[in-house]
């Protein structure tokens, strides 16, 4: 109304302005209607994509263009399909594991079955069965090459077989041979590992699946970007082993779950339990009695695609803060103890301010939540430095930038920085650790005033383990490493030796909600005093001791110590100190209680620590390789240097009958961006496979049951086209729709305020 | 002042929209330069050369079109990564050159664009990794469904289809391809 007042007010400008509204009027309706359809095109989009992705169910699994799909070519046809069963035994301070994976082959060909997966990185993985129809074949540990002749000739043959392997501490390999058309094989492992400790809680972890793991190249393909290469350049591949560690991942958005898992925990912690909680699955709990609890998914089985992670704690305040078990096998005793040193509180006069190292990973593995929860915990440490710390920020794909030139002062602009630095990041790209820890372990300034920290936040997928540890081990200098291991299923043998050889600790945080409890952890322990000059002393006993030198315990961690016994007598004596005060505690080794399967976990501590040994070059290679043979057949355990095999005495595949190969696939980690590590969903062409949902076979289908099943329509001899459309037009379009748009908005609102 | 913070706000957007439209050409431009430079390595040292050292594909043929002085360098497999930076070429189908149907996919609005200008007759020449060059003459042009493009890469004769998506002015991906058929004529002696 104004409007027209001052109109017929400015009787001068009136026929050009009316002009002018007019036109403005015609415009803005021409963006509307623009806009409008933009917007429809871009609802549209979802019922076009999702189009796409029904008829990428015809043609799945070509994640990696590579391998699987020209066997397939050639004949070879990925049907086979695994159910997997977890069934926990927790008695007191360890856990017994039994793992039985279901190999189902539903085609018409005789397979093997490939099947990577992850085990805890402390397992100690002793037992293989096979069970063929009503037999059971049990498995031996041989040397890792004779073991695969074995396998190998069996598979020849017609026998079946099975072979375990280790790829990493905690990556195995199952292969089974001559599964038969139809035929279901189970394949059962069992390994022993510690329960984990930490202030009053105890937890065990499973992991499930195998992340992707970012392979840096050969350094040989570079060498043309190096001036000066020469000789010093050339190096062997840094993931020898790539191939053995990648399995094929299915991206989730065209393909149902994959591998169904069930999981049974018995608890007997050896005291009354109090909360049990599962941060990443469903649980419901039984409880037979006070001391046991029996624990089970609530939903039935899920798909293989994230880590189960299960906590308990005591009912009484506090948890018992020593534990001492032992165990006879053959004429000596092993001991395990678990000691919680006191809480001291802080001296009185103030600690060393810290020099704290930030290093971010913002590769493309941590697409997904796991950026969102890697940005929150460093935003988090950053929040809680003191103002006389100081700190940098380190963030790395296969590019890498420090925030600041050197570490500078935690004031409030520096944070603030730091905060807004953070908060930009991107996850894209490869995974190169080694330059960041190196550039993260510099420490130029020396400054002996500051305590030196590095805190590492990654989900560790790389394969070029053996090279980060190398670095640690050399240039650590006066640094800790703090681990904090980010994602649905990170690299914990990764995180925990980097952090065994770092002497700091490894963290994880498993979900958003995790962040602010997992930091606050982690902050305890770096800002309060370690327990350090750690030394356990036998009275009496002569002992073979793991870890031979014990490393500094951070607050609310337990000192875990295994030990080989000639006779259980006298006493143990653990002295050390904590800050500035010193602590010692003794313990009656008569008072020790029976355990389980202690002798297998010294035997596995004690080939971490030759491993250990043989990247810091304490020991030959040789030396420590003959160590761990020794041990790992003695107590009969897998390692990289021995697996187990198990072959049946009966031939069961007809002399003639060809064997297929068949790779199992593998999901994706949840909360992974499939295309963040693989890059844009291939649009490939493929030959539909063996999708079909299998009735009789329940059990191994139910996770992919709950969506829908993929019918297979095409010939198999045509060649699908990949998509080759870009949005790009459109956002352009938009683009410059909204710019004109909001100009017309400008111009009017300006016109609008001369006029009044 | 208020009044003011919508249409900026929506000035921004249209910015940021327009800028991921513009990078996606941009990608596309500058990887071809990086490519070329590649694929001249590969020919000259016959072995597999990635044009920057964390890709994950290099490239394996040029693709020219003389009449229309069009040309681009083709990478291996056709995920959708590679097919940012250039054509690909799709797995599980021969080399240019070779026994079957070569096929090789670009995005309509980019590398393959010119393909709307392409007519029967015109002749495509396709130089390998190995410095080899074939050409072939456009004999049919055709609109399918991606899932049902009737190519059998096994296929006898040698013979060439490039595959875009169509139709080339649509503004959303959709399901259906437009496809240059080519039968070769035979290898061009190599004159650079």
């Amino acid at each position: 109304m104004t409007t027209c007042d001052d109109i017929e007010a400015d009787k001068r400008n009136e026929q050009p302005s009316l002009v002018r509204l007019v036109l403005f009027f015609v415009m803005q309706g021409v963006a509307v209607i623009l806009v409008g359809f933009a917007a429809l095109f871009l609802s549209f989009e979802p019922v076009w994509s999702a189009e796409s992705l029904q008829s990428n169910f015809l043609k799945p699994g070509d994640a990696r263009a590579g391998s699987l799909l020209l066997k397939i070519d050639e004949g070879y046809a990925d049907a086979s399909r695994l159910g997997i069963d977890v069934d926990l035994t927790v008695s007191g301070p360890t856990v017994r594991a039994r793992i039985t994976q279901i190999f189902r082959n539903p085609s018409k060909d005789w397979v093997e079955a490939v099947y990577v997966y992850p085990l805890p990185a402390g397992g100690a993985v002793d037992t293989l069965k096979v069970v063929i129809g009503d037999r059971v074949v049990i498995g031996d540990i041989k040397e890792r090459q004779q073991a695969k002749t074995i396998y190998e000739q069996a598979k020849q043959n017609g026998q079946k077989a099975a072979l375990t392997e280790q790829e990493r501490p905690n990556i195995f390999t199952n292969s089974v041979a001559n599964i038969g058309p139809g035929e279901t094989v189970l394949v059962q492992i069992e390994y022993q590992e510690p329960v984990q400790q930490s202030g009053d809680t105890f937890s065990l972890r499973v992991p499930m699946v195998v992340a992707p793991r970012y392979n840096p190249a050969p350094v040989v393909q570079s060498v043309d970007f190096k001036p000066g290469g020469g000789w010093g350049a050339i190096k062997s591949d840094p993931v020898p082993d790539r191939d053995r560690i990648s399995p094929e991942v299915l991206d989730p958005a065209t393909n149902a779950p994959v591998n169904p898992t069930r999981i049974t925990v018995r608890l007997q912690a050896g005291f009354p339990l109090g909360e049990i909680k599962s941060p990443h699955h469903a649980i419901k709990t039984e409880k037979p009695d006070a001391n046991t609890s029996i624990v089970r998914l609530a939903e039935g089985p899920v798909p293989a695609d994230r880590d189960f992670e299960l906590t308990w704690k005591p009912v009484a305040e506090t948890a018992p803060s020593v534990g001492l078990f032992r165990e006879r096998v053959g004429d000596s005793d092993y001991l395990l103890a678990f000691v919680t040193p006191p809480s001291v509180e802080q001296a009185q006069q103030n600690p060393l301010p810290r020099e704290v190292i930030f290093v971010i990973d913002n590769s493309g593995s941590m697409g997904g939540v796991s950026i969102v929860q890697a940005k929150a915990s460093l935003i988090y440490a950053l929040g809680r430095l003191q103002p006389n710390d100081r700190f940098n920020v380190i963030r790395f794909d296969h590019t890498m930038d420090l925030l600041f030139p050197s570490a500078v002062p935690a004031d409030s602009e520096h944070i603030g920085r730091a905060t807004a630095f953070v908060g930009a990041l991107q996850a894209n790209g490869g995974t190169e650790m080694v330059p960041a820890m190196r550039a993260a372990l510099s420490d130029k300034a020396g400054d002996t005033n500051y305590v030196r920290q590095v805190v590492f936040l990654t989900d560790g997928a790389i394969g070029n383990e053996q090279q980060l540890f190398e670095t640690i081990s050399a240039l650590r200098g006066r640094s800790r490493i703090f681990m904090v291991g980010i994602g649905s299923a990170p690299n914990t043998y990764l995180m925990t030796r980097a952090a065994e050889l770092g002497r700091g600790t490894f963290t994880h945080i498993g979900s958003v909600e995790q962040v602010e409890e997992r930091m606050r952890g982690l902050f305890a322990k770096l800002e309060n005093p370690a327990v350090t000059n750690l030394v356990a002393k036998f009275s009496d006993a002569s002992a073979d001791m793991t870890p031979a030198a014990i490393p500094d315990v951070y607050r609310d961690e337990p000192l875990v110590l295994a030990a080989k016994l000639d006779k259980l007598a006298g006493s143990i004596e653990i002295k050390g100190r904590i800050g500035d005060r010193p602590w010692i505690i003794t313990l009656p080794l008569a008072d020790a209680a029976e355990g389980k399967g202690l002798s297998k976990l010294w035997a596995r501590c004690k080939i971490a620590d030759a491993e250990v040994a043989r990247t810091t070059r304490q020991a030959t290679p040789e030396d420590a390789d003959k160590a761990i043979l020794a041990l790992a057949l003695e107590h009969q355990l897998v390692t990289r240097l021995t697996s187990l095999v198990a072959v049946d005495k009966t031939p069961s595949r007809p002399q003639g009958e060809p064997l297929k190969v068949s790779e199992l696939p593998i999901n994706l980690p949840a909360g992974w961006d499939f295309e963040k590590v693989f890059g844009e969903r291939p649009r490939t062409p493929a030959m539909p496979m063996e999708r079909r949902a299998d009735t009789e076979e329940a059990r191994v289908q139910i996770a992919a049951l709950k969506r829908a099943q993929p019918v297979a329509t095409t010939a198999p001899s045509t060649v699908t086209l990949p998509r080759t459309a870009t949005d790009a037009e459109l956002k352009m379009i938009a683009g410059v729709i909204l710019i004109t748009f909001s100009l017309i908005v400008l111009v009017f609102n300006r016109r609008q305020m001369s006029l009044r | 002042m208020p009044r003011f913070i919508l249409p900026l706000l929506l000035a921004l957007i249209g910015l940021i929209l327009f800028g991921q439209g513009a990078y996606i050409h941009a990608k596309a431009l500058i990887a071809q330069v990086l490519l070329e430079r590649a694929f001249e390595k590969t020919i000259a040292t016959g072995r597999e050369t990635k044009p920057w050292s964390w890709a994950d594909t290099w490239p394996v043929a040029r693709i020219e079109v003389k009449r229309l002085g069009a040309r681009a360098i083709v990478l291996a497999g056709s995920s959708g990564q590679a097919l940012a930076f250039g054509p690909g070429h799709v797995e599980q189908t021969p080399d240019a050159g070779e026994r079957g149907i070569a096929v090789y996919s670009a995005h309509r609005d980019t590398h393959f664009a010119f393909l709307k200008n392409v007519i029967v007759g015109d002749e495509i020449d396709v130089t390998r990794r190995d410095g080899r060059t074939f050409r072939y003459r456009v004999d049919t042009t055709s609109v399918v469904r991606f899932d049902a493009s009737g190519i059998d890469p096994l296929a006898g004769g040698h013979e060439l289809v490039l595959s875009t998506c169509w139709p080339f002015d649509a503004l959303t991906q959709g399901p259906e391809r437009y496809l240059v058929h080519a039968t070769m004529i035979g290898p061009v002696s190599n004159t650079h």
